[in-house]
């Protein structure tokens, strides 16, 4: 079976790009394909917790990743850095050091990016 | 090798749909049946909106899609419900939400993820042009 990565680099409340970059990898897991996500750049903001946007701001994606388990989506990769505080994130992200991130899009038969 | 194209970059805000076309010129001309399919998703849906006018200085991007389709019956598809959010409605989606007019361009078919799904497993290498 192939892997698949989604990485996800922007913002989910510039675009709908993060949404349907989720989407797809909700869809991917509902057909029982292997399916990772990673999130880098605009895209962290996707992590942060105690969010409430607005209907105008868009919809609140953060919501999702709690039921990502559910759909057998165990891994969402971030790189770690200092410019970010794990106690402002998202429990469930695993924190890669620089080489690991590089050499985790190797691991995956197909990325796609959002 | 046979490919599936993935275009998710907006005709209008990228290059996307426009590298996409000279990739899959170049794919054919080498070999007939290198496309499996193309499927359009995120702004890239907007490639199939039939009420789009395009200066007549410039390309006809939508057109020269469906002379693809035409020509090498490379199925081209987008994405349901990216589409829909979007304005471009079938005549049963048109019909389904009670609308007055559809929009979706001919050549173009609205499928759900799951055809992308399937095309990933059915070809060697699926190409994203975002």
């Amino acid at each position: 079976m192939k892997r698949t990565l989604i990485h996800l680099n922007s913002s989910p409340y510039d675009s709908l790009a993060c949404k349907e970059g989720l989407d797809l990898a909700l869809v991917l897991a509902t057909f029982e394909q292997a399916v990772d996500l990673c999130v880098s750049g605009a895209a962290l903001a996707l992590l942060t917790l105690e969010q409430n946007p607005t209907a105008e701001q868009g919809k609140n994606l953060h919501k999702l990743l709690d039921g990502l388990e559910f759909y057998d989506i165990e891994n969402l990769f971030i790189e770690a850095n200092a410019a970010i505080q794990p106690d402002t994130l998202w429990q469930s992200v695993q924190s890669l050091d620089s080489h690991q991130w590089q050499a985790m899009f190797s691991h995956y038969q197909q990325v796609f990016r959002f | 090798m046979q490919y599936t194209l993935l275009i998710t970059g907006s005709p209008y805000q990228s290059k996307a749909c426009h590298t996409a076309l000279r990739f899959i010129r170049a794919a054919l001309a080498k070999s007939p049946n290198s496309i499996k399919g193309v499927f359009f998703y995120e702004d890239a849906v907007l490639i199939g909106n039939h009420l789009a006018q395009p200066p007549r200085d410039e390309i006809n991007l939508t057109q020269a899609w469906q002379d693809i389709a035409q020509q090498h019956h490379v199925p081209l598809y987008l994405c349901i419900a990216a589409a829909v959010r979007r304005g471009i409605v079938s005549d049963s989606e048109s019909k389904r939400y009670e609308l007055p007019h559809h929009t979706l361009a001919e050549h173009f078919q609205l499928e759900g993820l799951g055809t992308l799904v399937d095309m990933m497993n059915s070809t060697h290498k699926i190409i994203q042009f975002r």
